[in-house]
């Protein structure tokens, strides 16, 4: 119980957990002072009180936070009557659905054998419960289940191979509430570089084809046009048209394996051109959303183009006024007069603007650095005339607020940047700590240009990554890892095998059980082909598991003269001659050489050497072999 | 409803039952199990199992879970593992009456069998039942590797004379119970049911023998005679202690009588009395007299039986008072 309770205490409120533990430790003292059970209108009591704790706390009995804190408190009022063998086996079926539960919310690799762990255990608890009766040792029965579940384990790998997939959600599911890292729809200073500070991997990329530089690995997330003087947001609604894009250059075809976020962000290379379009859609800032919140590992085949031209003929007015508005309140006030000189100087050349403050932010004592300090209220103004020292959110957001002043139309996109390429699986990895933030600027006749102010302070955070652009004393994740190749080889190997999971488990679907049908050489696999190869291998599993019982249960072997004699009677029979029921194996012979004289003197010596052989104190290998010849050539 | 429901299941289970007979026939003893003829079912138990997992592989589908959907299939897989364990449990089993033990009318008779389990395997909670529903679990035993073990039936005695015992189930939930296997036996075996003896309120009639103590097997209760060797069945109250305290082993006091001789109580001598009452009377008579230690003999319409004592007297003559039938008096 303890073990399938344990993976979700983490996500349970403290006093499920605590109920559970408190129930449990009196049961415990209970069954060994033999103090009574509680009567049955305390624990009607219990439950009901249960229920209605668990209904306060999260407004409903549905899903699957609320019906694991419901069973976890069921398991503690049946752990109150526990008594007969029933509802020690009502308590089994609970850890099962509590197993079950925890890998709804988690399918790493390491849950699998966490899973195999407990579901033995469990399957030990309910063998326990039955074999009650019989005395078994603890030893054994752990034994027999260990059996069990190694023969189960053919089936279920039969099943999960072949056992029609149903894709897609009978009702609606709930994936919002969990908190997940990942990119949110909003950015206040110090978010990006807090997700930064984790090591977890964001996504896997897997390339079709030649991979893009890595200054080209602009990995697009949502889109900010609200600034309020402090935090940038998404936007509520959507309704602005979505520019046309016209695309030049090579396409980059790949598939993105999304680790579960709880977002709908896609995270397509910068910009996307191509996607499933029934499983996800693009926004008017050309994020791609999936369909539904990402809640578990979910890959989609992409194609982008690096090189494009996003919106170049025209700006609708609307746009243009979100993307240019400034908080009204007047924070910022020297940022806000720098973009507006900066406006003066260059008569509206947006090109030029942008060259000038790429240059400033290059030529003056600015620092890259996942620690900045803390900024008050004109973040703005506080980071560029003051502190100078950022992460990519600052200078992304100041760079937009300065261009937005300058009257360039200017959004921040967030996302991630760069990624490490795993040789052990040929794939990209790209990791929370490879979150970044850059700008985006309209510009006429060129549309929508990607601009990173990150670039111009730290060009080496573009090429190398996180830990090439911060000083040494910095909290990179993996800053231990770079220390020593080894190690380094080690995770790039358990991450090539966590993916290889990820794509072949955790993502096997019906499209895959296709694919498996036709590499077994089955050509044109549809459902049929489906059906028949599951009952087929089932069938074969079948009758070589019941052989396997029957072969168990065979007799034990019979010994050399034994099994003569068994020939002897065989021989025998031929003339008509059998064993009576109550007649033994020398008594049978000595009649047999009485009836058929002229095999009396084989049959005399069948006799005596089958006795010392049986029955005497050392039998001999000599008379066995003359045993051998004589039934063999006994010729009735 | 729940009647209609209720009357439509014995009718199926009776059509079940005769189908059964058909199909396997009256069995022999010693029985072996084949596997052809044991039957297997989810049990209740089994059938929430399957629930669950149905319940599981929806919501495995419906979040498109593998890991769910693999936990799901890994207990469906074990499952299906213990149908067979299950079945493998009782087939090959060999099942051997060792008794038939007699009873008394408003009790209990009762078939002793051995379970003979040849195989390398031991067989687990093998239980025997009257009907394969029955609520009520037996006491399961255990059939050791290549070793034996002991279940018995009782069978509530009705009626005096012979209680068949028609047909019976020997059944295992071995290992998870979530199945049930049974296999349906028919033997060929009936117990003795004796008639309830009265209450203890009229007295044998005395019979002295005609013969005086010229015969050997007159033994009574009144001059002692002498020793002679213990044999199983004798009453302890005639052991003589003394002897046996003195080393000389256990022997048994012979008395000679003068008076009574030996017992011999008569259907003849209940007149008054309806033929279940005698009956009745009779075997109390019986039993005071074996408890006592006495001889005595029984003479029925049709038949009678000798003066003697010990406990195979005893059941043979209550045999006889079962098996008496008034009608046309033919004594077993």
């Amino acid at each position: 119980m303890a073990v399938a309770v344990a993976p979700h205490v983490t996500h349970l409120p403290a006093w499920v957990t605590l109920l559970l533990l408190a129930v449990g430790a009196w049961r415990w003292t209970a069954s060994l002072r033999g103090w009574p059970l509680p009567p049955r209108w305390l624990r009607i009591v219990a439950v009901g009180g249960a229920a209605l704790a668990v209904f306060s706390a999260y407004r409903t009995l549905n899903g699957i936070e609320a019906g694991t804190a419901l069973l976890v408190l069921m398991a503690a009022a049946k752990l109150l009557e526990t008594d007969a063998a029933r509802d020690l086996t009502v308590l089994v079926f609970i850890a099962w659905f509590l197993l079950y539960a925890a890998l709804l919310r988690e399918q790493s690799l390491l849950s699998a054998p966490w899973l195999l762990f407990s579901a033995w255990l469990s399957t030990l608890a309910l063998m326990r419960v039955h074999a009650a009766a019989t005395d078994a040792r603890s030893a054994s029965l752990a034994r027999h289940t260990l059996a069990l579940m190694t023969q189960a384990v053919p089936i279920a790998l039969v099943l999960f191979l072949l056992f029609p997939r149903l894709p897609g959600p009978f009702w609606g599911i709930d994936t919002g509430t969990a908190s997940r890292t990942g990119l949110d729809d909003e950015m206040t200073p110090g978010d990006v570089s807090d997700l930064s500070a984790s090591g977890e991997v964001a996504f896997r990329v897997r390339f079709f084809g030649a991979m893009p530089a890595p200054e080209e690995r602009y990995w697009r997330g949502p889109v900010l046009h609200d600034f309020d003087g402090r935090r940038w947001r998404r936007p509520d609604a959507q309704a602005f048209p979505q520019q046309p894009v016209r695309f030049t250059g090579a396409p980059i075809r790949y598939q993105i394996t999304l680790q579960p976020h709880a977002r709908r962000w896609v995270l397509a290379l910068d910009l996307p051109s191509a996607w499933p379009t029934r499983r996800a859609v693009q926004s008017f800032d050309y994020t791609l959303l999936a369909a539904r919140p990402v809640g578990s590992v979910t890959a989609f085949d992409l194609t982008s183009h690096p090189r494009y031209a996003a919106g170049a003929t025209s700006l609708p007015g609307s746009m243009r006024r979100k993307d240019l508005s400034l908080p009204r309140d007047g924070t910022n006030p020297r940022s806000v007069a720098l973009g507006r000189s900066l406006a003066a100087r260059h008569g509206g050349d947006a090109t030029a603007i942008v060259r000038e403050l790429l240059a400033t932010f290059r030529e003056q004592p600015f620092e890259y650095t996942m620690q900045p300090p803390q900024l008050a209220d004109n973040t703005v103004d506080e980071f560029l005339f003051r502190t100078r020292k950022g992460f990519c959110e600052h200078y992304a957001s100041a760079f937009t607020v300065v261009m937005r002043a300058a009257g360039v139309p200017t959004r921040v996109v967030t996302g991630y940047q760069g990624g490490e390429y795993n040789p052990y699986g040929g794939y990209l990895i790209v990791r929370q700590s490879d979150a970044h933030a850059w700008s985006e600027v309209w510009i006429a006749d060129r549309g929508w240009v990607r601009v990173d102010p990150t670039v111009a302070v730290a060009p080496e955070r573009i090429r190398g990554g996180l830990i090439a652009a911060v000083g040494a004393d910095e909290p990179v994740p993996g800053r231990l890892r770079d220390a020593s190749a080894l190690w380094m080889e080690v995770e790039l190997g358990w991450d090539a095998v966590n993916d290889f999971w990820n794509q072949h488990i955790v993502r096997f679907d019906a499209a895959a059980q296709f694919d498996l049908l036709e590499r077994a050489g089955f050509d044109d696999a549809d459902w049929r082909t489906l059906g028949l190869a599951l009952t087929g291998s089932l069938a074969v599993f079948f009758v070589s598991l019941s052989a396997w019982v029957a072969w168990r249960h065979r007799p034990p072997p019979r010994d050399w003269p034994a099994r003569l004699h068994d020939a002897v009677v065989r021989r025998l029979r031929k003339r008509g001659l059998a064993p009576h029921a109550a007649e033994g194996p020398v008594a049978f012979l000595e009649r047999a050489a009485r009836e058929h004289p002229d095999l009396a003197r084989p049959l005399r010596e069948i006799t005596v050497l089958y006795a010392s052989e049986r029955y005497g104190p050392e039998p001999r290998a000599a008379d066995l072999q003359r045993l051998k010849y004589l039934v063999n050539s006994l010729r009735p | 409803m729940t009647r209609l429901l209720q009357s439509l299941r014995a009718r199926v289970e009776r059509r079940l039952q005769r189908w059964i007979l058909r199909r396997q026939g009256r069995d022999t003893d010693p029985l072996e199990l084949r596997r052809n003829r044991i039957y297997i079912l989810p049990t209740p138990l089994g059938i929430a199992y399957a629930v669950m997992l149905f319940a599981m592989l929806l919501g495995g589908m419906n979040y498109n879970n593998n890991l769910g959907l693999a936990l799901t299939f890994l207990l469906a897989g074990l499952g299906l593992t213990t149908m067979h364990h299950c079945h493998g449990t009782l087939a090959g089993l060999r099942l051997r009456l060792l008794a038939a033990e007699s009873g008394f009318v408003g009790d209990h008779v009762r078939f002793r069998w051995l379970l003979e389990n040849a195989s390398q395997a031991s067989r687990p909670a093998i239980d025997l039942r009257l009907e394969r529903a029955s609520g009520s679990a037996g006491c399961p035993v255990e059939v050791p590797a290549l070793g034996i073990a002991e279940a018995e039936l009782c069978l509530r005695a009705e009626r005096r004379g012979w209680v068949p015992l028609e047909r019976f189930v020997v059944c295992t939930a071995h290992p998870l119970g979530l199945f049930r296997a049974w296999a349906v036996v028919h033997p060929a075996h009936a117990a003795v049911a004796w008639p309830r003896p009265s209450a203890r309120d009229r007295a044998p009639p005395r019979t002295a023998t005609d013969t005086g103590g010229a015969q050997l097997a007159a033994v009574g209760d009144e001059d002692f005679a002498g020793l002679r060797p213990f044999q199983s069945g004798d009453s302890l109250r005639r052991v003589a202690w003394k002897a046996y305290a003195r080393g000389q082993g256990l022997h048994t006091k012979q008395y000679a009588g003068t008076s009574v001789l030996s017992h011999v109580f008569e259907w003849d001598s209940l007149s008054g009395l309806g033929t279940e009452e005698r009956l009745a009377q009779l075997c109390r008579w019986i039993l005071d007299a074996h408890e006592r230690g006495e001889a005595f003999g029984l003479r029925l319409p049709g038949g009678e039986i000798e003066v003697n004592v010990g406990v195979a007297h005893r059941d043979r003559c209550l045999n006889a008072l079962a098996l008496l039938d008034v009608r046309n008096t033919a004594l077993a």
